[in-house]
């Protein structure tokens, strides 16, 4: 299998902060979102991936090219855009598109035009005088048109008005299943990355929390509910999250649902009365909480 | 408009351009014998006619603003051809690299034959008399440093870049908003914006010889380059213009007649440095209505493609870049014969033309130096 | 690593696209200055004078703030930095930029000042004096270019550049003081002395030094953060 960027034992400090032993990999053509609340680390390990920043120890190799020694080379195929991403205020999207024309051979004039339609954009506008949200979606133009192999936004959908978030949401979505491009987008919103990623990758305080399919976090976390007294030692086993008594009641979140789960939890004197799926949100929060990789 | 209107534009505009500075030779010829320059021209003959002066100045206030509207309708059609870039390497390629070469050798051969003249002519000009007195001093005074008849390839440098700074500060739509009313307002307009300009320098307008830009120059001759330049944006203008062509002509006729007037009773010298305000709404109004006379008979007569027309269209820039030294050379040689003006003017001119050309076709019409000044 | 001279063309022009209605009207004040000059009267040449210098000094002043400063503070570095281009690319990038738009204006106005001297009646010892303010300008400019480009903070950068160019005052000072210079200002002929000759070789050297120094630093990084 062919990867889109492959992350092996990587490490890059700062004096307040550490990513820490990042080993991930995305295969070509999956769309991989990433989540963590602001300062886990997301930003920096963008960074990394496009070459922007070196890291001090481990390996980046980002469609074949080792970085950031061939970040040059790399960046030809990638289009990265950030929240923290200005384009000029002075000048027109008209200028920027020239700007990038001349810059990346891929660029297509027709697929820019298909995107202004589809964004609502205009062309001879200075970027000034344009909405937050429709920065971001020229943003999201000029990375687009460039035809790039790995797409890498990082939260996109910040400080987005809600009608905007969705218009970029959608817009994206639409974009987005164009089978033959990777995409990595970091978010702080579970709900942007539900919506949109094939794998979910959960990173907190520089660490990798959990990085799996979206299908299997939700085959894999169960909320079960049961009735009778929190036998001591449950939160120790190695697939409950968290385990919670309200009284009577005892709330267990398990990272590793079985079948057979039900049978061992009966065994300590708990009587199952409910199993729910979790949404995204809830099990990020709790695996952020236990520290635990799921 | 259609492309052949659009050729047609191209063809007089060239043709005038190439008879403005034919023009030129022939002025310079002429002021050896003009009363009014006897005491300022090196050149200047014993024999000088009225006559001269009744014909020259009238030329020299329509000649260079002519010039200079037509380099500034070049420099918009080269900016929509071929951008701001292109015309920045065209201006480097024909006009900064023929100044820096052509600069000293023509003050070389200027000052060479000047001072010949004034050890060797028996019958020197004033100026040439006090060259003769400075030359024989024990410490001579160095001469001051000029363009001489260069001075118009440095203006064309300065408008360039000037064309550039108003186009960036988007000043032209000022411009094209003045162009597209009644053509007449320009015509009032643009002499009331140049009297200030005429009235701090003597009348007749000197040469901007300076190495320096000089204010009243950049004024004077700047308003014709951004004329030039709106008006190949805005082409109806001149059609407009053309109804008030006999208006203008018997403007011309009537302020003419009272400018040469004022003139004889207000003749430049020390007493006189700045032109008066009345002859500088004279020189104001005549440049710019005679310019615009020559622009419509040029667009009347010249729009045809004419064989000896394009061929001293391509010979007139050499020419004019090496008329002066020779000229002068031949000027000075003549200056103690025997002979009528009219025959002396017609020998230095028509010698001067054939020795340009004649140095045109061997030295720049089939080499690489058509490049740069053909 | 490699340089890639394409792209770095093409992020000079940029630069100077989003800095050109500046510099058109530097331009247009250097011109005006010029025709001061031009009108070869002491007053016209004390205002033209003064007034090439303000142009020279917010020239080189704005370009780097445009460039560097206000790109950093507005966030688009982050785009620049997306860009297929790596720390050597760009480093190269602003300093031909900023060199190219401060050159200009210094290369047309140090010609000039020197010809105004020269073929003017004022006096020709001027000559040395005025290529000695010049090298303190360029001088000054080197200074606030490198710093602007190695530090992150706008405050830092600004401070360079007022405190460099403010400089320029006790210097002025400083040469009336050395008789070997302020002396020859007077004389109407050039005339080279031993302090003229050092100080214009090290303000010369020490520009190139810092210039250099901090191109090869910044160059040498592997990545830009």
């Amino acid at each position: 299998m062919s990867f889109a960027f492959s992350l092996t034992g990587v490490a890059k400090r700062y004096p307040h902060f550490a990513l820490e032993d990042i080993t991930l990999a995305l295969p070509e053509g999956q769309v991989m979102g990433l989540v963590g609340v602001n300062g886990a680390g997301k930003t920096t390990l963008l960074r990394l991936i496009t070459g922007l920043a070196a890291a001090h120890a481990g390996e980046v190799r980002v469609l074949g090219h080792r970085l950031p020694e061939e970040q040059v080379e790399a960046k030809r195929e990638i289009g990265f855009a950030s929240e923290d991403m200005r384009l000029y205020r002075s000048q027109t999207l008209r200028w920027h598109m020239d700007l990038m024309r001349q810059i990346y051979p891929a660029w297509s004039e027709e697929y820019a035009r298909e995107l202004l339609k589809r964004f609502d954009l205009r062309t001879d506008q200075a970027v000034g005088g344009c909405s937050h949200g429709q920065r971001v979606k020229a943003l999201l133009l000029l990375c687009l048109a460039r035809r790039p192999r790995l797409l890498l936004l990082d939260e996109p959908t910040t400080g987005l008005d809600p009608v905007a978030r969705i218009e970029v949401l959608e817009a994206l979505a639409d974009v987005l299943r164009d089978a033959g491009r990777s995409v990595l987008f970091s978010s702080h919103n579970t709900h942007d990355v539900e919506q949109l990623a094939d794998t979910i990758t959960f990173l907190h305080k520089g660490r990798l929390v959990a990085s799996a399919d979206r299908h299997e976090f939700v085959d894999r976390w169960r909320r079960i509910v049961c009735q009778g007294a929190l036998p001591a030692g449950l939160s120790a086993w190695p697939e409950i999250a968290s385990a919670r008594a309200n009284g009577s009641l005892v709330e267990i979140k398990a990272r590793a649902w079985s079948e057979t789960l039900p049978a061992r939890l009966a065994a300590e004197g708990l009587q199952v009365q409910r199993t729910d799926a979790m949404a995204l949100e809830d099990i990020f929060i709790t695996a952020v909480r236990s520290g635990g990789v799921a | 408009m259609t492309s052949e209107r659009s050729q047609e534009r191209l063809h007089y505009m060239d043709h005038l351009r190439a008879l403005a500075m034919l023009a030129g030779v022939l002025f310079h010829a002429a002021l050896a014998h003009s009363p009014l320059m006897s005491s300022y021209f090196p050149t200047a003959d014993r024999q000088s006619s009225p006559w001269v002066d009744a014909v020259v100045w009238g030329s020299h206030l329509a000649r260079m603003p002519l010039f200079f509207l037509i380099a500034g309708f070049f420099a918009a059609w080269l900016i929509e051809r071929r951008g701001q870039g292109g015309l920045f390497r065209q201006r480097v390629r024909r006009i900064a690299l023929p100044l820096l070469v052509a600069w000293p050798l023509v003050n070389w051969a200027l000052t060479e034959s000047t001072v010949w003249a004034a050890r060797s002519v028996e019958n020197p000009s004033a100026v040439l008399r006090l060259v003769r007195y400075f030359i024989e001093l024990p410490d001579p005074p160095s001469a001051p440093i000029t363009l001489s008849h260069l001075w118009f390839l440095h203006y064309l440098l300065v408008f360039t870049v000037l064309h550039w700074v108003f186009r960036t500060l988007g000043f032209g739509r000022v411009g094209e908003l003045l162009l597209r009313g009644s053509a007449a307002r320009v015509l009032w307009l643009l002499p009331l914006l140049l009297v200030p300009a005429l009235a701090s320098v003597s009348a007749p307008h000197p040469a901007p010889e300076s190495p320096l830009p000089q204010f009243w120059a950049i004024a004077f001759y700047g308003a014709f380059f951004a004329l030039g330049a709106l008006v190949h944006g805005e082409p109806d203008w001149l059609t407009r213009a053309r109804g008030c062509a006999p208006w203008l002509a018997l403007g011309c006729c009537a302020l003419y007649a009272i400018f040469l007037w004022r003139l004889r009773a207000e003749p430049p010298g020390e007493a006189r440095p700045t032109a008066s305000w009345t002859v500088a709404a004279l020189e104001a109004l005549l440049s710019v209505w005679l310019t615009v006379l020559c622009l419509l008979a040029g667009e009347s007569l010249l729009r045809r493609p004419n064989a000896l027309l394009q061929y001293l269209a391509r010979s007139s820039y050499w020419v004019y870049l090496l008329h002066l030294p020779l000229l002068f050379a031949l000027q000075y040689l003549m200056m103690d014969l025997e002979l009528a003006w009219p025959l002396k003017l017609t020998l230095a001119s028509a010698g001067t033309l054939a020795l340009c050309l004649l140095s045109y076709q061997l030295l720049v019409a089939r080499t690489p130096l058509r490049r740069f000044v053909g | 690593m490699k340089l890639n001279l394409p792209l770095v063309r093409l992020l000079v022009v940029k630069d100077w696209q989003l800095f050109q209605k500046q510099l058109a009207l530097y331009v247009l004040a250097g011109i005006v200055a010029l025709c001061f000059l031009g009108l070869a009267r002491p007053w016209a040449f004390y205002v033209g004078s003064l007034m090439l210098l303000i142009v020279l000094v917010a020239a080189a002043c704005f370009s780097i703030s445009t460039s560097l400063v206000v790109e950093r503070k507005e966030q688009t570095l982050s785009f620049v930095m997306s860009l297929p281009v790596s720390p050597l690319d760009f480093t190269i990038s602003k300093l031909a930029g900023n060199l190219l738009t401060f050159a200009v204006p210094f290369a047309v106005l140090l010609g000039g000042t020197l010809a105004t001297v020269l073929l003017t009646p004022l006096p020709d010892g001027l000559f040395v004096y005025a290529l000695l303010i010049f090298a303190y300008i360029l001088f000054a400019f080197s200074i606030s270019l490198s710093v602007a480009m190695s530090v992150e903070s706008e405050g830092w950068a600004t401070f360079a550049m007022i405190g460099s160019m403010v400089l320029i005052n006790p210097y002025i000072m400083a040469l009336a003081q050395i008789p070997d210079i302020d002396q020859r200002t007077r004389v109407d002929e050039i005339a080279w002395t031993t302090p003229a000759a050092a100080i214009l070789i090290a303000l010369s050297l020490a520009s190139l030094a810092v210039l250099g120094a901090t191109t090869w630093y910044h160059a040498r990084k592997p990545a830009f953060h």
